[in-house]
């Protein structure tokens, strides 16, 4: 095989990988493990989906805020981005809330942060799927 | 439902423990440096959250 040919072989394969890539990165968003699991990498998707329902459920259960994105206010903005990085969990967490959050108790304030590291954590996962989806990372 | 009540040692516990293990599973390939990454986080988590309460202590009362 020539140099030219290895060359139009890669970038023929180049896209549908970065495509590939994409769509297990958006997987991992959608349902924390899902990207790892659809790779084949089981203990790291359980491990994903474990660690983030276990983070939303306690986040939640301690009545902690979980921001809409309807705001002005660009600090609750950003609580919506990484409260949003859970994926599913997030909406699941948002439709099943009946009395709305309680942040004049400790427990409330903590579970805002329990929610917004469960969403941090699973963007971070869903990154490490992408990257191991590109061959870069295992 | 009631809501979860946790203290804050508890609180701190549980966000250490789950950060660390999803932290080690991610970041490491082989089990064995999985289980050591984990806990070496957990161990950094709890000794700076705790030192960090006993720096604020003074200033709470």
């Amino acid at each position: 095989m020539t140099d030219e040919a290895v060359t139009k072989t890669d970038t023929a394969a180049g896209p549908a990988a970065e495509r590939r890539a994409a769509m297990i990165a958006i997987a991992a968003w959608l349902l924390p493990g899902l990207g790892h699991a659809l790779m084949r990498m089981w203990s790291r998707a359980l491990a994903c989906l474990l660690c983030v329902g276990a983070l939303v459920f306690c986040g939640a259960g301690m009545r902690g805020n979980l921001f809409g994105w309807e705001t002005a206010d660009p600090f609750s903005r950003l609580g919506f981005v990484a409260d949003a990085g859970s994926g599913v969990f997030y909406w699941i967490a948002k439709s099943v809330e009946s009395g709305g959050p309680d942040v004049s108790h400790a427990d409330g304030d903590y579970g805002t942060r329990l929610l917004a590291a469960a969403g941090v954590l699973n963007l971070l996962a869903a990154l490490h799927a992408y990257e191991a989806a590109r061959g870069r990372k295992a | 439902m009631s809501p979860l009540r946790l203290s804050h040692f508890q609180a701190l516990l549980l966000f250490a423990f789950l950060v660390s293990l999803a932290l080690g599973v991610l970041s490491r390939r082989a089990p064995k440096e999985q289980v050591k990454y984990a806990a070496r986080s957990l161990f950094w988590f709890l000794l700076i959250g705790i030192g960090i309460g006993w720096i604020m202590y003074p200033f709470s009362r």
